[in-house]
């Protein structure tokens, strides 16, 4: 009910005002001010509105009142500032007293009169919006920026500091609906920091203020306003617009395109990572390997009892001991033949291979300072006996097997070639031959004879432990032959003296050789008689006096030997010219020459062709000899 | 009556945001007169701006000046001779001690004095200036600013005088000198001789005046920066 009525009421009223309004004059309405307002302080406007004109022309007219002062005063000015306004100018104008403000309506009926208005005028002040906007585009380091440039509105007096005025900048992309507001931005004298909210005077009143972090590209446009200290805000100026450049953030692009970079690539490491972990596991960080040490028991040293785990260390096998040694020893033979001493190579060789255990590998001399010495020599030999005798026989087995015989052809004296390579060992037939037949001898002979025959071979044989002498057991037969080699080097003097040592040695030697002989072909034997001067043996043949093992080889070499005289240095045989059966007691130096054979005729024929050579030898003794290298290359 | 009132609540709940746009700028001290006046405290405040403006403003007339007319070797001795004013002469307070001792009506009628003293000369100098032939304009501009203002601020030394003291218009005792006791010098050097004599005691004049305002003005408040006076 009670809305009801107040709508009716209210309806009412309206249709009445309009039937009113057309119908009877009344006196005008009220006006009110609305507002005053003053652009630089000095002068100001007063605006009102009209209300109802009462059906009939009204007139306006403002009065007003100074401070304390009951003089009413009229509007100066009606017109400057149009319609329903009132201009105040700069005489009128007082910041000093307040005003009091009234406009009345005056029509035919009457008039009215408005509330009254109080101004002050320090207190309306709203300027003017500034003026001269620019704003452009600049760059700051690859960054663009815009520059915001304008005036302050020309009225007001900020020159002398009458009116203080504080600047509002608002931005706004074309297509944003929203504007962005700066600061309050206050004009000072301090030179601006970026975006600091104080300017500089750039020219003259100009103010700046530049607008950073600008989106690419952007079309942005641009307005300002002032205020001053107290007072209004002035409307906003006119737009400017401005388009910013296409840019790449540089920077931060970069960075970005960097950190996407690298975390791709760390999260491809880490997956290669986590696949090979464990082989990643083994070489960064290896098994720690167990302690390998003999007896050393992981557990024991958990135990902490450091006593038995030094204990357990202890095995038997440590340190090891100087009998062992023995058994490390490896045994070799060490061939070495000089070619200036022939003999005595071969008596060294012999001793070389008898000396085997007294020596070592490193040693220069080829052990053959253990065989210097003669006491020495023989303590050795005696007491490696046993073992000299099994490295004796393969020195000699090889040799037999070499064939490193010096076998008699037909009454020629030749030596077989050797098979072995080895040029030392070529040397060695002829005097194993000749000691052997010299040493066959040597069981025969009268034991004075003995000392001349004997002396030479028995240098060169390898001993062996047949002496059925009891005197020959004691010195192995590498003795006598270094003696002889050395007696042999020495000189003729040397040999001569005899010594009872060598004579049972060869007679072993013999027997040794007597062994080995078995391999080799009919051959005859040749003594010894002496060693001339020019250090070379002087053989005779041993057929006729063959006994003992020899003998039945001898006796199947029915063939015609020459005779071996003996051997030159130049490793030449000193045969004997004719082919003697009978013993020839003389002896016969003879000078080898090189003589070339002739054409194997036959063995009858070189053995003439030899024995004209031999012809023609100056020795005019039976005794022939043949030169072996010779007859070596022929056959 | 009930429903009335609820109505006229609502429409005047619903005009509120409106009741802004009207609003009174004028403070008024005594609610129950029909007019509010401006308080003294404001008074003093723009009377004191007023001051400070126009002491700046002739420093900078005086600078422009000597820039333009006066050579060097002539404005030491000038500066000098302080007591080359002709206010010299007239009872004001000079020093800092008589100035504490005096009274605000002392101060008041001293300031009114001043600027009413003052008003003439520097229209004069305009006229002085305009003469010239190669015065700058900014000089001619700020003169003209100079007056206007003077005339403003004797306008509010006079409201001041008639709130602070109660007294009606003041009717002072108009001073025999005048700018006739300025001649005026048909040699060009003289007349810049005077017009420059003229911007300085004016500046030292307004620089008084500043002062004995923010005297007054922290005599009643006692707010900072009184600490000098």
């Amino acid at each position: 009910m009670m809305w009801r009525d107040t709508g009716l009421t209210l309806i009412l009223s309206l249709i009445l005002s309009v039937v009113a309004k057309g119908a009877r004059q009344t006196p005008p309405g009220k006006p009110k001010v609305t507002s005053c307002r003053s652009p630089e302080k000095e002068t100001f406007t007063c605006w009102w509105e009209v209300g109802s004109d009462g059906g009939l022309p009204t007139t306006y007219s403002l009065f007003y009142r100074k401070e304390n002062s009951e003089t009413l005063y009229e509007c100066p000015d009606y017109k400057t500032a149009g319609n329903n306004t009132c201009f105040f100018n700069k005489n009128d104008t007082s910041i000093w007293v307040n005003y009091n403000i009234t406009v009345v309506a005056t029509n035919a009926l009457g008039s009215n009169t408005s509330d009254p208005f109080d101004v002050d005028v320090a207190y309306i002040v709203k300027p003017h919006p500034p003026e001269k906007l620019t704003v452009a585009v600049l760059e700051d380091k690859d960054y663009p920026f815009l520059r915001v440039l304008w005036e302050p509105p020309r009225k007001a007096d900020t020159r002398s500091g009458w009116i203080t005025l504080i600047y509002e900048i608002r931005v706004k992309l074309e297509d944003a609906e929203e504007w962005e507001i700066s600061r309050l931005i206050r004009p000072g004298n301090i030179l601006p920091v970026f975006n600091c909210p104080i300017l500089v005077h750039p020219a003259g009143q100009q103010k700046m203020f530049n607008i950073f972090s600008l989106h690419s590209g952007g079309f942005y446009m641009v307005q300002v306003r002032c205020k001053p200290d107290h007072g209004f805000w002035s409307e906003w100026s006119t737009t400017r617009s401005v388009k910013v450049p296409d840019y790449i953030h540089r920077n931060r692009s970069v960075w970005l395109l960097m950190a996407i970079l690298s975390a791709f690539i760390f999260l491809i490491l880490t997956w290669i990572i986590n696949m090979n972990r464990n082989s990643l596991k083994q070489c960064l960080l290896p098994p720690v390997p167990g302690p390998k040490i003999k007896g050393f028991d992981k557990q024991l040293l958990k135990n902490g009892k450091s006593e038995e785990v030094f204990n357990a260390l202890v095995v038997n096998g440590f340190p090891p001991r100087s009998t062992d040694y023995e058994d490390l020893l490896v045994e070799y033979l060490e061939v070495y033949v000089s070619e200036e001493q022939e003999l005595a190579l071969d008596g060294k060789d012999l001793q070389s291979i008898g000396c085997l255990k007294s020596k070592s590998p490193s040693d220069s001399d080829s052990g053959r300072g253990s065989c210097d010495s003669h006491t020495l020599l023989m303590e050795k030999c005696g007491v490696m006996e046993p073992k000299e005798e099994s490295s004796y026989e393969e020195p000699e087995l090889q040799q037999a097997q070499a064939g490193n015989w010096v076998s008699l052809d037909r009454g020629e004296s030749w030596v077989d070639s050797p098979n072995t390579s080895n040029g030392q060992v070529n040397t060695k037939p002829l005097v194993f031959s000749m000691l052997i037949h010299g040493s066959s001898n040597n069981q025969y002979h009268t034991s004075p004879e003995l000392p001349k025959q004997h002396t030479v071979p028995d240098n060169v044989f390898p001993t062996t432990p047949y002496h059925p002498n009891p005197e020959y057991m004691d010195c192995p037969g590498k003795c006598n032959q270094y003696h002889l080699s050395q007696s042999l080097s020495a000189g003729a003097h040397q040999l001569q003296n005899p010594n009872d040592f060598n004579v049972p040695c060869l007679e072993g030697q013999s027997e040794a050789m007597g062994l080995g002989l078995p391999h080799s072909r009919s051959m005859e034997y040749v003594e010894v008689q002496k060693v001339n001067q020019e250090n070379q043996l002087v053989l005779k043949p041993l057929s006729s006096h063959s006994h003992g093992p020899f003998q039945p080889l001898l006796v199947e070499a029915g063939e015609d030997y020459s005779k071996v005289n003996g051997v030159n240095k130049d490793n030449v045989l000193l045969l004997q010219r004719k082919r003697v059966m009978a013993e020839a007691s003389q002896s016969c130096d003879h000078q080898v020459k090189e003589v070339e054979c002739k054409q194997q005729q036959g063995k009858t024929d070189t053995h003439r062709s030899v024995t004209t050579q031999l012809q023609e030898s100056m020795c005019p003794t039976t005794s022939g000899y043949v030169d072996t290298a010779s007859m070596m290359l022929t056959f | 009556m009930n429903k009335n009132r609820a109505l006229h609540g609502c429409v005047f709940l619903l005009l509120w945001p409106f009741h802004g746009t009207t609003e009174s700028t004028v403070e008024c001290e005594n609610p129950d007169s029909t007019r509010c006046s401006i308080s003294l405290e404001k008074l003093l405040d723009r009377a004191i701006q007023h001051a400070e403006l126009i002491y700046l403003v002739s420093e900078d007339s005086l600078s422009l000046f000597e820039e333009m007319f006066i050579p060097f070797h002539v404005q030491t001795p000038l500066t000098q001779t302080g007591n080359v004013c002709t206010t010299s002469t007239l009872s004001i307070p000079t020093s800092r001690s008589e100035v504490q001792e005096n009274s605000d009506k002392w101060l008041l009628h001293s300031i009114l004095f001043l600027i009413k003293f003052w008003i003439d000369p520097v229209i004069n100098l305009q006229t002085s200036l305009s003469r010239y032939d190669n015065a700058p304009m900014a000089l001619i501009n700020k003169t003209k600013w100079i007056s206007s203002k003077l005339i403003n601020l004797e306008q509010g030394v006079t409201i001041l005088i008639q709130k602070m003291l109660g007294e009606g218009a003041i009717r002072l005792d108009q001073s025999n000198e005048s700018l006739a006791d300025y001649p005026v010098h048909s040699d060009m050097f003289e007349s810049v001789l005077r017009d420059y004599t003229l911007l300085a005691c004016f500046k030292k004049d307004t620089h008084k005046m500043e002062t004995f305002l923010k005297l007054l003005k922290c005599r009643r408040t006692g707010g900072l920066g009184c600490s000098f006076l």
